[in-house]
């Protein structure tokens, strides 16, 4: 019971941690530093030069959608693990629409079609009551089996394309700011502390930019504005909280829920399509190669916001940019970042929580120190598997610290108030 | 004005009637919830309903809110007639509603709580944040729009629902039983709130079983029985008991037609029984002592959430961390599995039938076996005896008057009544030499609540030693041979039922008086 809580001990709440600017650019700031020194203590150029950090960019934007649409639908209280089927039917439909129609009606097909999987996945869990984690994962077989047969269906016999991929696709225009490139490139060789990284940055954001990244990115604000700062957002994340007090309030639960999971099939499906039209120029079989989890693992380290999430994409993109650029080199100069951080974490363990789990750290990051210096590469086969060993270790340390939306993944019935 | 079958004068009301229900009737398959009811409320009063759980209280007041609509009869407010279909109808017509189990989310701020769904009065932002601290500081009721509603305490929310009730233009304010879950402190504020809304010209209509609470805040009462009213009263001249009588109309058992049967076999020793607060507050329970005597019920009485939960779940072996000594029939059961308890002899009816005593997704015969899944008839060797579990759970259908069906039926299909009737019939075979009873009526039929009381009297002369919890009073005073009083985790009194009347009772268990009768 509850009856004994006091609620003079209570009311002095502890200060709650809110995202602002200046946290923001300090944050930023923190992280160029230590990329900074750990590129010039390790010797490795790769570690974030402008083109690792718009591969970056471009791994961690379909990372991001997807997160973003677990998070609309999370939030609303469904669990969408049907992401991953949400972004195959979004790479069909970007391959279909933009083979067949041009590539800004690829965006709008494999938004439509990533929403129909949504719509599906609200049917099923909202109106008839199905377990959230039954319908995501039939969506996602569903979806597997689905676009082959129409890939197979569309594409077979069409020139360049075949069973499993589409013909090449018309490009989405991209923007470059020659008059900044040029010389932000000339820094950047220059290899001076922080300011080379710098301009490595900058370099990246205004070289060859995909339109379709600029929309992601205008899609992470605009979900913080919609969700946080209107009454639909505060609504949309009520039935998420507690739906019985939503409903006890005239909040029409399954209209949210149903509009939340759709806009989530429509994230996962642009996500998808991101795959199809920008990352590569064509739809292939398979090419979402699990980032529909990894999205939804991005979302939970973001502890279900779009600032945390923004981060997590971006540190998944980095390390699945790593896999696929240096490899074993750069991986391994991570390590000695991995390292520290996790020394660093036992000594804020410690203080923390106690001493079981700072020695953990602690051991850990003695282990991962004498890897290092003992090698001078990571093992290939060890380097790919990077973002998903990032996945587990992140999602482990900090999993401690999150809090879902109260009523995610509860199956809710319309009536249940009162 | 109400039809009154007993005494019934009109009150004397300080101002308009603002709410007048007439002949209201609500009909649910199988159950009359409310016939006849006859109500009329006025501005700046406060109006309690009180009435037996199942009364039809509450199905009453979610009616006036809209939340559901009644068969027949007529709502009027303010001398309009309305009929409302949604609780957005009565919200529009200035009535609201808290409820007995607060709806708010825990994650949300204050602000964002009470705007929710009235975002069209003031907005999300500061206009919204300005009202809300302006209405908190009109009704004294101390609200911070951007607090954390996970971090505040039962008061302050049961404040917020109020705040959200008030932030929508109620004039109206129905409350549901608001005092079940707030200690004696908590309790005092809040009626001190009430009188505030009450001085603004409100009228409030609270709804409660608690009769001292009842008496020390309403202006006018009313009493629902059988989901009828069968008076009304003005609060200042009538007494509790009296209220109790009409209440509990001629169904209150009496104490003085059963002969007592006790022996001086003890059957249950509990001795210094201790279990502290896992969250590191005080002790949930501290040096609780008693003896329960073949043929004996001891009635537990408090203020819920003061221990008897935890109390009943240390002595059926639930609560790992309790200490102390818990002999039964001589023996030390304390290192004791659950399940070791049960099969030496103890019954359990716990407190929430849907949580723990049954699996309203299985048929009655496999909720016969529950408990009781390593005993004849329901097991031969390591295997289920279905032929031996159904034929007893039809003798226990028969012999409890369960009306279902039959035994392949749904625990979920029945209706309360007949739900805890089959858990008493359970708990009742095997033999027990102890019966736990944790709120055995509660939520039941009046029907089911005596055939429940008629069975419990019944193991008494067959003699069991009973161990009673009840947050009805009437029905601790009618059943019990020795009563109780668990406050804050303490014994802080026992009393004879023969001598002793509610409001003792009640004063021992909000602590107004310590250790003051012994019988």
């Amino acid at each position: 019971m509850t009856v004994a809580t006091d609620p003079v001990a209570v009311a002095p709440a502890k200060s709650r941690f809110r995202l602002s600017w200046p946290w923001i650019l300090l944050g930023i700031a923190g992280i160029l530093v230590v990329m900074s020194l750990l590129r010039i203590v390790t010797g490795v150029d790769d570690l974030d030069s402008s083109g690792t950090i718009r591969a970056t960019l471009i791994a961690a934007v379909p990372i991001g959608l997807a997160g973003l649409g677990g998070l609309w639908s999370e939030r609303a209280g469904v669990v969408n693990i049907g992401l991953e089927g949400m972004m195959m039917l979004g790479t069909f439909g970007a391959g279909y629409f933009g083979y067949f129609y041009g590539p800004w009606q690829g965006v709008v097909g494999a938004i439509l079609l990533g929403a129909a999987g949504g719509l599906l996945h609200a049917v099923a869990t909202v109106y008839f009551g199905v377990d959230h984690i039954v319908s995501g994962v039939a969506i996602n077989i569903i979806a597997a089996g689905a676009v082959q047969y129409l890939a197979g269906m569309a594409f077979t016999g069409v020139p360049g394309g075949g069973q499993t991929q589409s013909p090449p696709i018309d490009r989405l225009p991209s923007i470059t700011i020659s008059g900044l490139s040029e010389p932000l490139g000339e820094i950047e060789r220059e290899n001076w502390f922080v300011v080379s990284d710098a301009a490595a940055v900058l370099r990246a954001l205004v070289t060859n930019m995909s339109v379709l990244t600029i929309i992601a990115l205008a899609l992470f604000v605009a979900t913080w504005w919609l969700l946080w700062r209107t009454a639909f957002g505060l609504r949309l994340r009520s039935v998420g909280e507690s739906p019985a007090a939503a409903e006890s309030l005239g909040v029409n639960v399954y209209r949210y829920k149903f509009i939340a999971v759709i806009t989530s099939g429509g994230l996962a499906g642009l996500a998808g399509g991101f795959l199809a039209l920008v990352a590569a120029n064509a739809f292939r079989d398979g090419q979402t190669g699990g980032r529909g989890y990894i999205g939804l693992a991005a979302m939970i380290f973001g502890n279900w916001r779009p600032g945390g999430l923004f981060a997590g994409s971006m540190l998944f993109g980095y390390t699945d940019t790593l896999r696929l650029r240096g490899g074993g080199e750069t991986v391994h100069a991570l390590l000695l970042l991995v390292a520290v951080f996790l020394v660093l974490l036992a000594l804020w363990q410690w203080r923390q929580h106690g001493r079981r789990s700072a020695l953990i750290a602690a051991v850990l990051g003695v282990v991962v120190a004498g890897i290092y210096m003992v090698s001078d590469q990571v093992p290939n086969e060890l380097a790919t598997m990077t973002p998903y060993l990032t996945t587990l270790l992140v999602l482990a340390v900090f999993s401690q610290n999150l809090r879902m939306p109260a009523a995610d993944g509860k199956i809710y019935r319309k009536g249940s108030a009162g | 004005m109400s039809s009154t079958t007993t005494a019934g004068t009109a009150p004397v009301g300080s101002g308009d009637v603002v709410v007048r229900l007439r002949g209201i009737g609500k009909t649910f398959p199988g159950v009359i919830a409310n016939h006849d009811i006859d109500i009329e409320v006025r501005r700046g009063t406060i109006h309690a309903i009180v009435g037996e759980n199942g009364a039809g209280k509450s199905t009453l007041m979610k009616i006036l809110y809209g939340v559901q609509k009644p068969d027949s009869g007529t709502i009027e407010i303010d001398g309009e007639q309305v009929s409302f279909s949604s609780p957005s109808d009565a919200i529009a017509h200035g009535v609201g509603m808290v409820f007995q189990h607060f709806m708010l989310a825990d994650n949300l701020t204050v602000l964002e709580n009470v705007v929710l769904g009235a975002e069209r009065l003031h907005g999300i932002g500061d206009a919204a944040r300005e009202e809300i601290r302006r209405l908190s500081a009109t009704y004294g009721l101390d609200i911070d729009p951007d607090d954390l509603v996970a971090d505040l305490g039962v008061g302050a929310r049961q404040r917020i629902e109020i705040l959200k009730v008030l932030y929508r233009g109620a004039r109206i304010i129905i409350l549901d039983e608001p005092t079940a879950v707030l200690v004696p402190q908590e309790v005092e504020e809040m009626f001190d709130n009430l009188r505030g809304l009450k001085a603004e010209g409100l009228a409030v209509i609270f709804i409660s079983h608690k009769l001292d609470e009842v008496l020390s805040v309403a202006d006018t009462v009313t009493v629902v029985r059988r989901g009828t009213t069968v008076a009304t009263l003005p609060g200042d001249s009538v007494t509790s008991r009296q209220l109790a009588e009409l209440m509990v109309g001629s169904e209150l058992p009496s104490p003085s037609t059963e002969a007592s049967t006790v022996t001086d076999v003890e059957v249950l020793e509990v001795a210094d029984l201790c279990l502290p607060d896992p969250a590191g507050g005080r002790p949930l329970l501290s040096d609780v002592s008693f003896a329960i005597h073949r043929g004996e019920i001891l009635g537990i009485a408090g203020v819920e959430g003061n221990g008897q939960a935890e109390l009943v779940e240390s002595i059926m072996g639930m609560r790992p961390a309790a200490t102390g000594r818990i002999e039964l029939n001589d023996g030390d059961i304390a290192g004791w599995s659950t399940r070791r308890r049960r099969e030496a002899g103890i019954g359990y009816i716990p407190e929430d039938r849907h949580r723990q005593g049954l699996l309203l997704d299985a048929p009655l015969w496999e909720n016969r076996i529950l408990g009781h899944q390593t005993r004849r008839p329901n097991v031969k060797g390591p295997f289920i005896d279905r032929a031996g579990a159904r034929a007893d759970t039809e003798r226990i259908v028969e012999a409890y008057d369960v009306r279902t069906p039959g035994i392949d039926t749904l625990a979920r299909a029945l209706s309360g009544g007949n739900q805890q009737k089959l858990i008493v019939g359970r708990e009742m075979s095997g033999e027990p030499s102890l019966l736990i009873a944790a709120h055995p009526t509660r939520g039941v039929d009046v029907g089911a609540q005596a055939a429940i009381w008629d069975h419990i009297k019944q193991a008494r002369r067959e003699g069991l030693a009973v161990l009673l919890i009840s947050a009805d009073l009437d029905e601790l005073i009618g059943l019990s041979d020795t009563i109780k009083v668990l406050l804050r985790g303490r014994i802080v009194g026992t009393f004879d039922p023969a001598r002793v009347t509610p409001q003792q009772l009640g004063s021992a268990m909000t602590g107004a008086t310590e250790e003051e009768t012994q019988s």
